[in-house]
């Protein structure tokens, strides 16, 4: 069922899409869609159906944050969960990303494993996997 | 001869030092009258930040550079062994293939190539990986062009209104300059790759950190 899974990568580096769709693959999850801004993201996930989302938090446009805050006021888009994976390492930012709702907070750079680790446990508490 | 040299070397100190009096005194009274006397202060301030920014930038171009050519010096050690192994089996094969089937030379061959293009995956891992740098850096170099461009933007605004009025011409070059000159851009909120942790308690230093400080909030 996890493999299943349609993922959404909001980045605004290509070279991270890449990389973390890549990953992705490399972990089984091969449906994935990308988007470079909040505001491209918000589109897709309001065009397409998606399970799950990896954001980045310092883009332009729409940031991660505003990103993630929309979705959870939107009806529709509130149960998909949001892993933020960014380079921002103030605490009050993980603080805010964890009251807002993300889903889970990796700090850039990070590993292949930490990626698995995190959607696994994400999809696990979610009953998705 | 030297009488007159001796005079002049002794009024240029005193010269010079009332010429940069009256430099310093204008400096001070421009920098005032445009509002910069704490951007100066700031400025001072994001200058070692700069430097520290752009040490950050070489530390992790170098660690991927190194990354990438050892990534690529064990795949290629591995291929190596494979590409020589598959030349040997392949002529103990056409010497004797049911000798080279039943002795385990073809099944050994088998493993070692399993075993091979695992760790060739996980070079080709590492190396995709290792171009994280592109990202962190990218955000870094963008706020040190920001910086640069408000210092450029602020000088040339301190040299329009410090030119000498019996050079109109240049005021009006360096007007030009200035029209052309990136404004003022203003910081964003979001503060981007920490560039120097250390010491620093208001951020984490790895995902470590991260996950205990959201553990500690119930997360």
């Amino acid at each position: 069922m996890a493999n299943e899974l349609k993922f959404l990568v909001v980045d605004d580096f290509s070279t991270m899409r890449r990389i973390v769709r890549n990953l992705l693959k490399e972990s089984g999850f091969t449906d994935a869609d990308e988007a470079e801004d909040g505001v491209v993201a918000l589109q897709k996930l309001r065009n397409s159906k998606f399970d799950f989302v990896v954001s980045d938090i310092n883009m332009p446009n729409k940031n991660g944050f505003e990103l993630l805050k929309e979705m959870k006021a939107d009806e529709k888009l509130k149960h998909i969960p949001v892993l933020m994976v960014t380079a921002e390492a103030r605490k009050e930012d993980i603080v805010l990303a964890a009251q807002s709702g993300a889903a889970g907070y990796i700090v850039k750079p990070f590993t292949k494993a930490t990626l698995e680790d995190k959607v696994n446990l994400i999809l696990t508490k979610l009953g998705l996997k | 001869m030297n009488t007159a040299s001796s005079a002049t070397t002794a009024e240029a100190p005193q010269d010079i030092h009332q010429r940069l009096g009256m430099l310093t005194r204008q400096l001070h009274d421009s920098l005032n009258g445009l509002g910069l006397t704490d951007k100066v202060k700031s400025w001072a301030g994001e200058i070692p930040d700069a430097k520290s920014r752009l040490t950050y930038i070489a530390r992790l171009t170098g660690e991927a550079a190194e990354k990438v050519l050892n990534s690529v010096d064990n795949a290629k050690f591995h291929h190596d062994h494979i590409s020589a192994e598959t030349r040997r089996i392949g002529a103990l094969i056409v010497k004797d293939p049911v000798a080279a089937v039943a002795k385990g030379h073809v099944m050994n061959f088998i493993t070692d190539v399993e075993e091979a293009s695992k760790e060739i995956d996980k070079n080709l891992t590492d190396i995709m990986m290792a171009q994280d740098f592109h990202d962190l850096t990218g955000q870094v170099i963008s706020k040190v062009v920001t910086l640069a461009a408000n210092i450029e933007s602020q000088l040339v605004q301190l040299l329009i209104l410090t030119a000498p009025s019996e050079v109109p011409a240049k005021s009006q070059v360096l007007a030009a300059v200035a029209a052309e000159t990136v404004t003022i851009v203003t910081e964003p909120i979001l503060s981007g790759p920490v560039v120097s942790p250390e010491g620093n308690p208001d951020v984490v230093k790895g995902q470590s950190e991260v996950d205990d400080l959201l553990a500690s909030l119930g997360f």
